[in-house]
């Protein structure tokens, strides 16, 4: 590849999209003052969001990955009829707009739908409540974990499992002594995509749950209420904290990558 | 096929119309888009030349784009009639017709709790019952939101129930609150909310039930903006934990022709259309904007600075 034509191309358009990405993010990150830094976190309402935002973002993923990892796995090891419109639904909340995520889910959420009766009887609440943040930020980044480690599980080899089972292993003791052990990197892949996406929501959340405010919702709120130069930290604060656990997260998984 | 027929017939009467022709720039609230649009596609209609530009923004928004941006504009709608009083004239108008009001409504649905006992004379006590949800907009990011607070401490005083106002507070959570107040309408819409309050129009517009409030505690009458200056709200300044104070004030629309608009004839002859009980006016009527027939300015001295063809529309008034 090296001195050819392509060989360029490729490095030009590589660093057009590192300058489309990085460029406008730079320039938001750079643009509030240090002080003006320090005083927003300062601000208790400034922490409380960012701390409902990333556990939100986190109990979604960790749902994610209770419901989804079975799904994955099946998707991944069997085929079906009606196995692509399965993957199709999955791939649905990728493709709806945000705010129809959110007035659907309320549509089912409200008095006027059995699921809705049922909650309330409960006393389970969606509107304006954790409960409801949550179940939004699952709808939304749930196809990215499935997705991702679906992909994992792909890559092992059926084999491997099959000499597990004739060895007179079960099925779940080969998924968690063979299966689990070569997939997990993917899973935590997934579950970073999924807590990122969710993390990131704003346009369903802001229809579900305008208070308690996570991080997004308070980031409009302040850019509505006093423009930009209060928006901004907020962002600024968001932003640095998510990377700095996600990169927490693949650091302490790195280690591992060899045994793939 | 017969729209075509229909625009060669209207052809020849259009050059008829002299120079009602080109663009006409509207800055409108954005309460009004909706009415404002409709009026554009029947003025349009008779008027094919012509070709209404509108710009929906907040009203001081549409003032300051005036005064401070200095854009192009023939007429300037505003929610609130005092903004063409304080940032436009004279400088920028010379005069200021009321033509509409609005007030606020408690909206609710069939499905809501207490919606066949709900009425102008119960509405608070339903509101304080635990287990009823009803909400608000945001009083910091949308105008109704703190007018809706404003009702509430109206209906304190209006009802003589001292404590009314933070008791009903107490019974709405925050979660309730939504940035705006058309956001409202879905929860009401999907059964996640029993009340909200609205604007009638918004009320009219999308189909809602909704119970009437004594002129006294609604905002729509400016007959008693004194009272309704009793009604005080803090919301947040210009930056974090900072405040500022609103008082009460009615829902009355004002409108102006600008000095010199880039398009008199035009816009002149649009405001003859909109001002006229059969033509603009019917069509506010119908999206919930209860419109002043017939429209009102407040001194006979304003009513002789008005364009000859616009004097007939309007009557002085209080």
């Amino acid at each position: 590849m090296r001195r050819e034509p392509f060989f360029w191309i490729s490095i030009s358009c590589g660093l057009v999209i590192m300058a489309f990405i990085l460029l406008p993010l730079i320039e938001m990150m750079t643009a509030p003052s240090l002080s003006m830094l320090k005083e927003t976190i300062k601000d208790k309402d400034v922490v409380r969001s960012i701390w409902l935002s990333i556990y939100t973002a986190g109990l979604a993923a960790l749902i994610s990955f209770v419901l989804g990892t079975p799904l994955a796995y099946l998707l991944a090891r069997s085929s079906f009829r009606g196995k692509r419109l399965v993957e199709s639904i999955i791939d649905l909340p990728i493709a709806i707009p945000h705010p129809v995520v959110g007035i659907a889910i309320l549509s089912v959420a409200g008095k006027n739908y059995w699921i809705g009766q049922i909650l309330s009887e409960l006393g389970i609440r969606i509107m304006g409540s954790v409960t409801g943040i949550v179940t939004v930020l699952t709808f939304v980044g749930i196809p990215f974990y499935l997705n991702a480690t679906k992909a994992g599980f792909e890559g092992i080899s059926p084999r491997l499992e099959n000499v597990s089972r004739s060895l007179g292993a079960s099925m779940s003791s080969t998924f968690f002594r063979i299966t689990f052990p070569l997939a997990w990197r993917s899973m935590l892949i997934g579950l970073i995509m999924c807590s990122a996406r969710a993390i990131s929501e704003f346009g369903a959340v802001v229809i579900i749950a305008y208070h308690p405010m996570i991080a997004p919702v308070m980031i409009y709120e302040r850019f509505e209420a006093y423009g930009l130069k209060y928006s901004q930290p907020v962002a600024v604060w968001l932003v640095t904290i998510s990377l700095l656990l996600f990169l927490i997260l693949r650091i302490l998984t790195s280690g591992n990558r060899k045994k793939i | 096929m017969y729209g075509v027929v229909a625009i060669v017939l209207l052809l020849p009467f259009g050059k008829s119309f002299g120079d009602t022709t080109g663009k006409i720039i509207i800055f409108n609230a954005g309460s009004l888009t909706i009415p404002f649009a409709k009026m554009e596609k029947i003025f349009e209609g008779r008027y094919p030349k012509v070709d209404i530009i509108r710009e929906a923004a907040g009203s001081r928004k549409c003032a300051r784009k005036i005064t401070d941006l200095k854009k192009p504009c023939d007429i300037m709608a505003s929610a609130d009639y005092t903004v063409i009083d304080q940032l436009l004239i004279p400088a920028y108008a010379d005069w200021n017709i009321r033509f509409a009001t609005n007030r606020l409504v408690l909206c609710y649905t069939n499905k809501s709790e207490y919606a066949k006992e709900v009425n102008a004379q119960n509405w608070y006590k339903i509101l304080l019952k635990k287990g009823v949800v009803w909400g608000h907009s945001d009083p910091n990011l949308d105008p109704c939101g703190y007018r809706s607070v404003m009702v509430l401490q109206l209906a304190e005083k209006y009802y003589k129930i001292p404590g009314l106002y933070q008791r009903l507070i107490d019974n709405r959570p925050k979660a309730n609150i939504r940035p705006k107040s058309v956001e409202l309408v879905a929860l009401l819409q999907t059964g996640n909310m029993d009340y909200s309050w609205e604007y009638r129009s918004v009320a009219v517009q999308h189909e809602l039930k909704f119970v009437e409030l004594p002129d006294q505690i609604n905002l729509g009458n400016y007959k008693y903006d004194t009272f309704y200056k009793k009604a005080v709200v803090k919301v947040t300044g210009k930056k974090p934990g900072t405040f500022l104070k609103k008082k009460g004030k009615s829902c009355t629309y004002g409108i102006t022709l600008l000095k010199n608009p880039p398009n008199t004839q035009a816009a002149t002859a649009f405001l003859q259309y909109m001002l006229d009980p059969q033509g603009g006016l019917k069509i506010l009527k119908e999206m919930g904007q209860p419109p002043f027939i017939p429209c009102r300015v407040p001194t006979a001295e304003m009513k002789a600075r008005l364009p000859k063809s616009l004097r007939d529309l309007v009557e002085v008034g209080e």
